[in-house]
């Protein structure tokens, strides 16, 4: 038994704590690589001028998708805009929870695709879309979409979209960071290796960490959606005071396997629950679970039940 | 080391400042939220009259039902004017207590029940009532922020120095029936169909 405001602030210590982790996993491969390169280029600032070129390159690629997310996500679902009359339950409980939360009603759309599942982005309230298919519509009772609404408003009011855009850049970094890193390293060996002991030491670090940080990273990525997850579950608790709404949403969804056609990778993340719908069970589950953006529904059900 | 300290008095300075400005701000948002309270309940008390000319020809015989709608609007307009959260969410609850009877109703006449027009209205009357529940949800989440904040380290501080009054967000009283079970409410009740 957890009360709503202990669940709440646990989850954003959590949460603050893994992204308190990124960071300084981050923090530490960037300067590990970049001193190996800079032992490589012979001069020490070379590493840290190719590790801000990263930045900028990931950090162009993910504002454009950051700041339009919103017309982006929509053009690749296809998606035509909520209508009061036609999605009167859809509507209406969108605006009920916008008052409740405070920010504006987001724009709404929905997705003609029989799979249940609901979306959210937006890069702030005043930008801020939610979607949902027709099926998730049709088969959730007025109780159960509130609790899906209410979570998806809650990604909004935490500015998830901007927390995952910013985490995405600093992935992408690291990731182009360590390419660079080891094309320049293995293509060809310098002539004039005058290395003291340290700097061979950077060298060897810098592969290691050239290899390793991309993955490690994404991981850590991957941990920060699925925090984000548990938090929006307890967010929308803290809106609606009614657990078994969102418990028997979330329970419905879990029973149907059909997959939702108009999801892909970069927008899996984005969604109520995984669109992909989780494969495998047993010994595998555990490394699988790893690769998620979302927690199973087992879990997230387990943690909803704790508050009731 | 001069340095370090000008550096944390700055820091300490500019702590405050955002504490300060949350009291504030907070002060003002919750005003918000209690006039916000009072635009759904303006809605409510326009949509129903509209509500109840839809449906009228069908209802005709459930002349008391009408009755009641038009008494507990008529509550709302009164409570909106008086600009009293108290009062607000008393006669957004008489309005709520006309719902079941209206049910009641829909379900002794069963030619009804299959009517769109009437299937519209309950769907209206639900939305209206969970829009004041919700404007009012606010109000109370607003207030419990700003008074945990108030009295909980380190911004206790600023809140102490300001001497801010708690504030008393949705008025419910501390004492009374709601908060005693009765023997018969102990019991399961049983749902007979």
């Amino acid at each position: 038994m957890i009360n709503v405001y202990e669940a709440q602030a646990a989850n954003k210590r959590k949460s603050a704590l893994i992204i308190g982790l990124f960071i300084l996993f981050v923090t530490v491969s960037v300067y590990v690589i970049s001193q190996a390169m800079g032992v490589y280029f012979g001069y020490e600032p070379g590493g840290l001028g190719v590790a801000g070129l990263a930045f900028i390159i990931s950090g162009l690629i993910t504002f454009v998708s950051y700041y339009a997310s919103d017309k982006i996500v929509l053009s690749i679902s296809g998606a035509r805009p909520a209508d009061k009359k036609k999605d009167f339950n859809f509507y209406t409980v969108t605006e009920n929870l916008s008052i409740a939360t405070g920010i504006p009603k987001p724009k709404l759309y929905v997705i003609e695709d029989s799979a249940p599942n609901a979306f959210a982005t937006g890069r702030d309230p005043d930008h801020a879309v939610v979607c949902a298919t027709t099926g998730l519509l049709q088969k959730l009772t007025r109780t159960e979409l509130e609790g899906v609404i209410a979570h998806e408003l809650s990604h909004i009011k935490n500015y998830d979209t901007r927390l995952m855009s910013i985490v995405a850049v600093l992935v992408g970094m690291v990731a182009l960071l360590a390419d660079i890193f080891l094309r320049v390293s293995f293509r060809s060996g310098r002539s004039d290796r005058r290395e003291s002991q340290a700097s061979a030491i950077f060298l060897l670090l810098g592969i290691i960490f050239a290899i390793l940080s991309p993955i490690i990273s994404q991981l850590i990525q991957l941990a920060v959606s699925r925090r984000r997850e548990f938090f929006a579950d307890s967010s929308s608790v803290a809106l609606t005071r009614q657990p078994s709404g969102l418990i028997s949403a979330l329970e419905k969804i879990a029973k149907d396997h059909e997959p939702l056609e108009a999801a892909n990778k970069a927008t899996a993340h984005l969604y109520i629950v995984n669109p992909f719908k989780e494969k495998g069970h047993g010994a595998v589950d555990w490394l699988a679970g790893l690769f998620n953006t979302h927690p199973p529904l087992s879990e997230r059900i387990a943690a909803l039940t704790k508050m009731v | 080391m001069i340095y370090l300290l000008i550096g944390i008095l700055v820091l300490a300075g500019l702590w405050v400042i955002a504490t300060y400005n949350f009291f504030v701000s907070s002060k003002t948002r919750i005003k918000a939220s209690v006039q916000e309270i009072g635009n759904q309940l303006k809605r409510q008390a326009d949509l129903i009259p509209n509500l109840e000319s839809s449906v009228k020809g069908y209802l005709a015989h459930e002349k008391g039902i009408f009755e009641k709608l038009t008494e507990a609007r008529k509550a709302i307009a009164t409570a909106v004017d008086s600009g009293n959260v108290q009062k607000m969410a008393d006669a957004g609850a008489k309005l709520a207590a006309v719902l079941p009877s209206l049910t009641i109703a829909v379900e002794d006449n069963p030619e009804l029940k299959g009517s769109d027009v009437v299937a519209k209205l309950m769907d209206e009357l639900r939305d209206t009532a969970d829009k004041i529940m919700y404007a009012r949800r606010l109000v109370i989440d607003l207030t419990a922020d700003y008074n945990v904040r108030r009295v909980t380290m380190p911004s206790s501080l600023v809140a102490n120095l300001l001497k801010l009054e708690e504030l008393p967000g949705l008025i419910t009283p501390t004492e009374g029936k709601h908060l005693k079970v009765s023997e018969e409410e102990t019991e399961t009740p049983k749902v007979k169909l």
